[in-house]
């Protein structure tokens, strides 16, 4: 955090003090000015037992896959509201982001899907990288967990990947300092390392799993990612019935491919993050399984695990639509509906395992909307029964 | 304008090819550097099968420990250097580096004195080990110099640590035009640059921008640019529908790693760095301190280097009787290894590529 301030242009900072004398009005000190924050709480929106969730749709295959959700949540009775709200791609104005992001913080909890950014300039941050900078979601876990129906060529796999998900190479820090000749800086600080470890451990001890393996690179960027593996260690140690052990991550992946079942919970940075879950979700059979879970002190926003835009396959009816309900179905237990999550639960995997009814990605032919029927045909059944 | 001309003079001299094509008859001297571990005994191995396969090489033996040098900071002895300026072509077995501290990598040491700019891996699934992955044949071309490798790191404030990555035009440039001209030489057909130009976009873009200008002038190979992430998804599950893959250094490093592994592992898997002015093909596993001396070591990986180093000098008729030497021995899977899951020594699965060249 404090990185981000330095670095920022020192003539953007002097434009922020001079303006802060002047009258802002309190929208733009939370904003638009990094240095003076006021914190206010927004109160969280809950009427009726019913809960409001945000839900951004982005781009590609995400607005169909949203109308699934909603046909899910509607056939079973799920009490959330979706206040939806599209960011255009095209756009280098962050108007509806700032509108997202608000709702979020009343709402407290987001479904989304991936937000394109289709802007070419450099100034202008990725929109999902905006938002999880902004709401602070500082952890992202991705449960990946194997179908046993789908075919894969490893399979029994039980793996948590615990990511870092605001600093470490998607600073977004990044200057030409002479023409030809681009730096772009990783930062990684202590107290982030601290929380996620942290974070990590806590969870691993709630969940009852055995091992957490510390993925780096500390041989070859020996103060960066040594920094977050000396954190790790010294959290580990506060932990001494998790048994816990590093790797690095060149060697990671290739232990991935070959033995995937010696890891059970794993942490890293942002980038490595991006490159485990992808890998792990093609070992499990494709990206449009798994989902993600972005966590925040105050805030849980839900996605698809591999966070694919899907453009190649928008509008098809063939995009797989088993990560966004499995999303669904994380948000609904974070919510505390246990029952209803319960529900779709059993019906994904009734459908995927033994209907095998699977989208062309699984190796399958049926279409999206033959999926989500299914799923809703297995749910009014179950309430029947 | 000065500047221009140094450039245009600098492009003249420097070739990817670098100008190692000669007669056969005539003896080349090549640097061999053994390492730490298991490599002395790879390197003999090594040694070993080219003598039987006559090969017209005459190996220069050096250490690389780093030694400490006037200015106090380690650094690689000067004999070495020389030598390898000397004889322009290298072949190096495995070296330690220690985690988190201590002195700075050797293997960076050595690829930034050389200036070796591209890093070659080819991944091919071999007959005789069989892994999850049967129809790999992916080539992983990686910027060797620069990058989130460029070691340049802070601690701005106590408890921020940050390190740069450091991207240039000309380093980009170099290796995606040695990337296409590879592709070209050896008859490939498709490159994909590897990038995350979404979240790093003046660094990975300016990658891109210098690929796909080099990618213009190659108009009979096709190029396309994916995301890293899309590439690790799409490589797990359906690694035939990658050929050539050129990527910055980070990424070029997990990789080439992960294709290793969907071969059988880095033991079997040759590499090679190139540079402006000459080539060091290593092996590039670890030392595994716990098998050194007992002959139980596996010089595949130094041994498909080596060839990979005999074709980049154009002795591709002895290349290609070593390698298919290698191959057929592993395919019997009379003699293999412990780490293929056999219970052969090192000096007896060199007997018997020995014999195989021999024979032939």
């Amino acid at each position: 955090m404090a990185a981000r301030i330095f670095m920022k242009r020192p003539l953007e900072l002097g434009k922020t003090f001079r303006k802060a004398s002047t009258n802002l009005s309190a929208f733009e000190i939370q904003h638009k000015s990094p240095l003076v924050k006021k914190q206010q709480k927004i109160p969280v929106a809950l009427y009726g037992g019913r809960h409001a969730v945000t839900m951004l749709p982005g781009s590609g295959i995400g607005p169909e896959l949203m109308a699934y959700v909603r046909d899910v949540f509607r056939y079973a009775g799920a009490p959330v509201d979706f206040e939806t709200i599209n960011i255009n791609p095209n756009t280098d104005e962050s108007d509806d982001l700032i509108h997202a992001i608000t709702s979020i913080k009343r709402n407290g909890v987001a479904i989304k899907g991936n937000i394109e950014t289709k802007s070419e300039d450099t100034e202008v941050q990725s929109r999902n990288v905006a938002i999880r900078n902004e709401l602070d979601l500082f952890i992202n876990v991705l449960n990946c967990k194997s179908y046993p129906g789908v075919k894969c060529r490893q399979s029994n796999i039980d793996i948590v990947i615990i990511r870092q998900n605001t600093e470490g190479e998607y600073a977004m820090l990044e200057h030409e300092s002479v023409h030809g000749v681009v730096e772009s800086m990783k930062i990684v600080t202590q107290s982030n390392s601290e929380r996620v470890a942290r974070w990590a451990f806590e969870y691993a001890k709630r969940h009852g799993r055995k091992k957490v393996t510390i993925v780096h690179k500390a041989n070859i960027m020996k103060l960066s990612d040594g920094l977050f593996l000396e954190t790790s260690r010294r959290i580990a140690k506060e932990y001494p019935e998790i048994e816990h052990n590093d790797m690095i991550i060149d060697n990671c992946c290739m232990q991935l491919v070959s033995n995937p079942h010696q890891f059970d919970v794993m942490i890293m940075t942002n980038l490595y993050g991006s490159i485990v879950s992808n890998v792990i979700c093609g070992l499990i059979g494709g990206a449009g399984l798994l989902s993600g879970r972005n966590y925040g002190d105050h805030y849980a926003v839900f996605e698809p695990g591999t966070r694919n835009t899907g453009t190649a396959i928008a509008g098809k009816n063939i995009a797989n639509p088993i990560a966004m309900l499995n999303a669904s179905v994380d948000m609904l237990e974070h919510l505390g509906h246990q029952q209803h999550a319960d529900m779709i639960q059993q019906a994904i995997v009734k459908t995927i395992c033994e209907d095998n009814i699977q989208t062309p990605d699984l190796g399958g032919h049926h279409s999206s909307s033959d999926v989500v029927q299914r799923v809703i045909d297995h749910i009014v059944h179950s309430d029947r029964t | 304008m000065a500047a221009k001309l140094i450039k245009i003079l600098g492009n003249c001299q420097r070739s990817p090819s670098t100008g190692s094509r000669f007669y056969s008859s005539q003896v080349r001297k090549c640097t061999m550097i053994p390492g730490d571990g298991i490599g002395p005994e790879i390197s003999q191995a090594v040694q070993k099968i080219f003598a039987t396969a006559k090969v017209p090489i005459e190996w220069e033996t050096v250490d690389v420990t780093p030694v400490r040098g006037p200015d106090g900071k380690f650094g690689i002895p000067q004999a070495a250097i020389d030598s390898v300026n000397r004889n322009k072509i290298g072949l190096k077995g495995p070296l330690m580096t220690p985690v988190g501290k201590g002195h700075r990598s050797l293997n960076l040491a050595l690829r930034k004195e050389f200036n070796l700019y591209a890093n070659v891996r080819p991944c091919r699934s071999l007959e005789g080990y069989k892994t999850l992955y049967d129809n790999v044949d992916v080539v992983t071309i990686r910027e060797n110099t620069e990058g989130e490798y460029s070691g340049i790191e802070h601690e701005i404030v106590d408890g921020v640590v940050q390190s740069i990555k450091l991207i240039t035009e000309e380093a980009s440039m170099r290796v995606a035009e040695f990337a296409f001209e590879y592709t070209r030489e050896n008859k490939r057909k498709k490159v994909t640059a590897v990038h995350k130009a979404n979240i790093m976009r003046m660094s990975d873009g300016l990658f891109l921008r210098c690929c796909r200008d080099v990618a213009a002038k190659f108009p009979d190979i096709k190029f396309e640019e994916k995301y890293l992430d899309t590439v690790c998804l799409n490589m797990v599950q359906d690694p035939s529908q990658y050929d050539v893959l050129v990527m910055p250094n980070l990424y070029g490093d997990i990789m080439s790693d992960m294709c290793a592994g969907l071969v059988g592992g880095l033991g079997l898997t040759p590499s090679g760095n190139i540079g402006i002015n000459g080539a060091l093909f290593e092996s590039v596993h670890g030392t595994a301190p716990d098998i050194a001396g007992q002959d139980k070591a596996n010089p595949t990986a130094l041994l498909l280097s080596a060839v990979m180093m005999l074709k980049h000098m154009g002795l591709v008729e002895q290349a290609r009787i070593i390698e298919t030497a290698c191959y057929e021995t592993i395919k019997e899977a009379k003699y293999l290894t412990g780490d293929l899951g056999g219970k052969a020594k090192c000096s007896e699965f060199t007997n018997e590529i020995c014999a195989k060249i021999s024979a032939h």
